[in-house]
């Protein structure tokens, strides 16, 4: 970081020395004081939002309105509008809701694995990656449920006792297995969001300048004072809900993966299935948190909040988790060769050199080649390159979904139902639109709650890096 | 009203810019015997428990307890909705599926837990939507480390402000009128616990009934997947555990229309009707190639198995069988009948022998059909009514 070279860090060495040493670095740089950290917190939340805000806004509400209209052509015109056929019958709705809740998994890693391993660097990007994880697991849900092609009737599926004698949901469906999973992982992750922005919505409140303003987070902060008993009942509640997070994070993607696993279906039916895409939602959610704050930092000027030390860290967790991604690929083809089986081998073959060439190799070089510039500290600590990086991360990984889901499906045990497919402009303007959906009720949340979790920030604005 | 009539005469409380300080004032009020009711701070003090000598938190039983209500709720629905209340088997898999009901059983697991451990924690610290909040503390959300307490029996409060001013307080006073209650909650009381653990028994001694309902006396030992890998399946003809009467395929009720939106016909089955029809019905379709080829796939499909290809019985099966002859089409009696008597018998069968092909069979090729009999008719040799042809029913 060009600006603080020749700034002394917190333990009185220069800061480019320190930081060569990677120890005695404050979490927060700035040297704040505790009303410093409120008033620049909740600053963006009490000042009219500046022209280039409205202008995204206005860039985000365009991609929400396109995916909107093809929602509407979809549901009142039909699923024909989508490219699927008998073979491919699940294309790109499901390879986005596997994107879109891969993407959300970053947040509760953040929240709560880091939490629980008091990675105390977590506490200016906690809060905007749970908001992300909300964002994400919304639009994920919105594939399956207008694949149903009758989106009213999407309370089928949750086991309601009905007036068509005994019916009831399949237990024993991965399908529905996910419906509760994605179901809780919502309503959990919101929970845990909230639970962690009372004291933040209390600061809110005692600042609100309005009446509206003031009794609305009146209602929402329910009469927090900064009680040591609350705080203590608070920091329980904090850890249990970290503690239940973890294992609900991995099994909802352990869960995703089933919906392919428990089929019969060549480059389907393996058991790497589960941590393959556990460790895949991390590595596309980290990259997502990446291109989220770099953005937001230094549109909304929280440098100092969010240090190029955050980016690193992130940085290494996509490192490592890139490496993983890549294991599990080679892996995928040790098993199709070891199986013997000629259908599995035929379709791992059929990845790389059949029609869907373009798409593994685009995956193979996103996802695995790109996150291999982390291991230079000069691009782990520098934003644009960290920029360039993470999208294509992103690229890659939607990518992965698109090759698993599509390649596996399109060459049919019997040749004669062999097809492809290809996506219609329906269905990319619904992606489009859930990327205008995510990025709306983002830039919508930075204007409106605390971006940064200030409370935490200022338990850790004193703790000096060892 | 005056906040000065509301004073408390031995409650009062002092702000400082740091936590250290708060810490250590807390100490020193509590070693000199005063009761230190709480502290107010913009982030949680840690060591502050332990200067207060509060007692850590009980939450983490109710989450315990809310866990297992979760568990129980999700293993009492999955077993009873799939193996007892509507016992359809899916995917060749045991009704009892156990491991299959892991993932949901989980999830309700974690759910529960978590809501109630959330709920819990908002009845214990009495947090419920306001709508105003007195700011008895003010900056206590913002940069400000408050204490509150209660003076020791025989002070008076200046002297314990200088005291507080001395350990680094920006500012003291007696405190305004404020409730401090003992908090008791069920989790507080392990007999609360007791209850809730006991209310989830019934459904674990569900759980408990697994091995016995899902007992096979021609297995040897018990498997560990509680019989995944043995599936199940149902046979044809098998009568139906889930629809009334054992039916595996219910009739549609009364007076269902077609989905093909073809409008209900105002004819009822019997003789009598089937020769209102006669009367009343004529063939819509004139005869061309088309309507002939379609008539011929149709026919030969489904009539041609009882009447023949030619319409002369010849090759029936049922025939063959010995079961009985169907009438003869290419009879003269037959071919006398009008168009809309033979739509009639094609829709709702004849008085004693054939099934109605209604529900099965469009309007239009029930037609067609007819058309395709009329061309069966011209083409059959004149030969004298064979003696099966005794009725008039086709």
């Amino acid at each position: 970081m060009a600006h603080d070279a020749d700034v002394l860090s917190a333990s009185g060495i220069p800061a480019a020395e320190a930081e060569r040493y990677g120890h005695n670095l404050p979490l927060i740089d700035g040297n704040k004081t505790y009303r410093q950290v409120t008033e620049e917190v909740f600053a963006p939340t009490e000042r009219r939002p500046p022209l280039r805000w409205w202008l995204a806004l206005a860039v985000t509400l365009s991609m929400l309105s396109l995916g909107a209209w093809a929602v509407v052509q979809t549901l009142t015109r039909g699923i024909g509008t989508w490219g699927l056929n008998r073979t491919v019958g699940w294309a790109f709705d499901i390879t986005n809701f596997v994107f879109w809740v891969g993407i959300g998994h970053a947040g509760t890693l953040i929240s709560a694995i880091l939490f629980l391993f008091r990675q105390r660097w977590r506490t200016s990007i906690n809060r905007a990656a749970e908001a992300m994880t909300l964002f994400a697991v919304m639009c994920a849900g919105t594939f399956p449920i207008i694949h149903m092609g009758r989106p009213w009737l999407a309370f089928w599926a949750t086991p309601y006792p009905n007036s068509r004698g005994s019916l009831w949901v399949n237990f024993k469906s991965p399908l529905l297995w996910d419906v509760v999973a994605i179901s809780t992982y919502f309503i959990i992750s919101l929970t845990f969001w909230y639970i962690g922005l009372i004291p933040d919505l209390a600061t809110q409140r005692d600042r609100a300048k309005t009446k509206l303003k003031r009794t609305i987070l009146s209602l929402f902060s329910l009469g927090w004072n900064g009680s040591n008993r609350t705080w203590s009942r608070y920091e329980t509640v904090y850890m249990l809900l970290a503690g239940l997070s973890t294992p609900l994070v991995v099994s909802v993607h352990t869960i995703v993966s089933m919906d392919f696993a428990t089929s019969v279906i060549p480059g389907w039916h393996a058991t790497i299935f589960p941590p393959y895409f556990v460790v895949g939602a991390v590595f596309s959610g980290f990259a997502m948190v990446l291109t989220l704050m770099i953005i937001a930092r230094s549109v909304m000027g929280l440098e100092e909040y969010i240090t190029t030390r955050h980016l690193e860290a992130m940085t290494k967790v996509v490192l490592a988790t890139g490496m993983i991604v890549g294991m599990a690929y080679a892996t995928e083809f040790f098993t199709a060769w070891y199986s013997g089986n000629p259908y599995e081998r035929y379709v791992f073959l059929n990845r790389a050199l059949g029609s869907y060439q373009w798409a593994y190799w685009t995956m193979v070089g996103c996802n695995v080649l790109s996150p291999q510039f982390f291991w230079f500290k000069k691009v782990r600590t520098t934003p644009w390159m960290i920029f360039i990086l993470t999208i294509f991360v992103n690229i890659g990984m939607w990518f992965e979904r698109f090759v698993i889901i599509v390649t596996s499906l399109h060459r049919d045990y019997l040749p004669s139902s062999w097809a492809m497919y290809r996506p219609t402009f329906i269905e990319v303007a619904i992606l489009i639109g859930s990327f205008g959906l995510f990025f709306t009720l983002f830039l919508v949340f930075t204007r409106v709650l605390p971006m940064i979790a200030a409370s935490e920030v200022k338990g850790v604005l004193k703790h000096v890096e060892h | 009203m005056s906040s000065i009539e509301h004073l408390h005469r031995s409650r009062f409380r002092a702000s400082f810019p740091d936590p250290e300080q708060l810490l250590h004032a807390v100490a020193h009020l509590r070693a000199a015997g005063h009761r230190v009711l709480d502290t107010y701070t913009p982030f949680p003090v840690h060591g502050m428990d332990e200067a207060l000598g509060q007692r850590p938190s009980r939450l983490p039983r109710a989450c315990l307890a809310f866990a297992a209500l979760g568990l129980a709720l999700a293993a009492g629905l999955q077993i009873w909705t799939s193996a007892v209340d509507y016992p359809l088997i899916m995917g060749g898999k045991p009704l009892l599926a156990i491991p299959a009901f892991i993932p949901v059983a989980f999830e309700l697991t974690v759910l529960l837990a978590g809501l109630g451990v959330v709920a819990s924690f908002f009845v214990a610290a009495r947090m419920r939507p306001r709508l105003r909040i007195p700011d008895l503390h003010p900056g206590a959300n913002d940069d400000r480390f408050i204490l509150a307490a209660e003076l020791a029996a025989d002070v008076q409060f200046p002297a314990v402000a200088r005291e507080l001013a001395d350990l680094g307080a920006l500012d003291s006073s007696l405190l305004v009128e404020d409730r401090f209650r003992r908090d008791g909650a069920f989790w507080d009381r392990p007999a609360g616990v007791g209850m809730l653990l006991l209310a989830c028994l019934p459904a674990f001694l569900l759980l408990a009934l697994v091995p016995v309902l899902n007992r096979d006396f021609q297995r040897r030992n018990q498997a560990w997947d509680g019989g995944m890998g043995a599936p199940l399946s149902a046979q044809a003809y098998d009568a139906s555990g889930v629809l009334p009467g054992g039916k595996v395929l219910q009739a549609p009720p009364p007076y269902t229309l077609s989905r093909r939106g073809e409008p209900p016909l105002a004819f009822a089955a019997g003789k009598a009707e089937a020769e209102r029809a006669g009367r009343e019905l004529q063939n819509p379709y004139q005869p061309t190639q088309a309507r002939f080829n379609r008539g011929k796939l149709v026919y030969e499909r489904v009539c041609a198995t009882c009447h023949g290809r030619e319409g002369d019985n010849n090759g029936s099966v049922i025939v063959a069988r010995g079961a009985f002859a169907p009438t003869v089409l290419v009879s003269p009696a037959v071919r006398d009948m009008p168009d809309g008597r033979l739509f009639h018998v094609a829709t709702f069968g004849g008085p004693t022998k054939m099934k109605g092909y209604g529900d099965l069979l469009s309007r239009e090729d029930r037609w067609q059909v007819v058309l395709y009999i009329r061309e069966l008719q011209k083409a059959a040799k004149p030969v004298a009514a064979p003696a099966q042809a005794t009725g008039v029913q086709p």
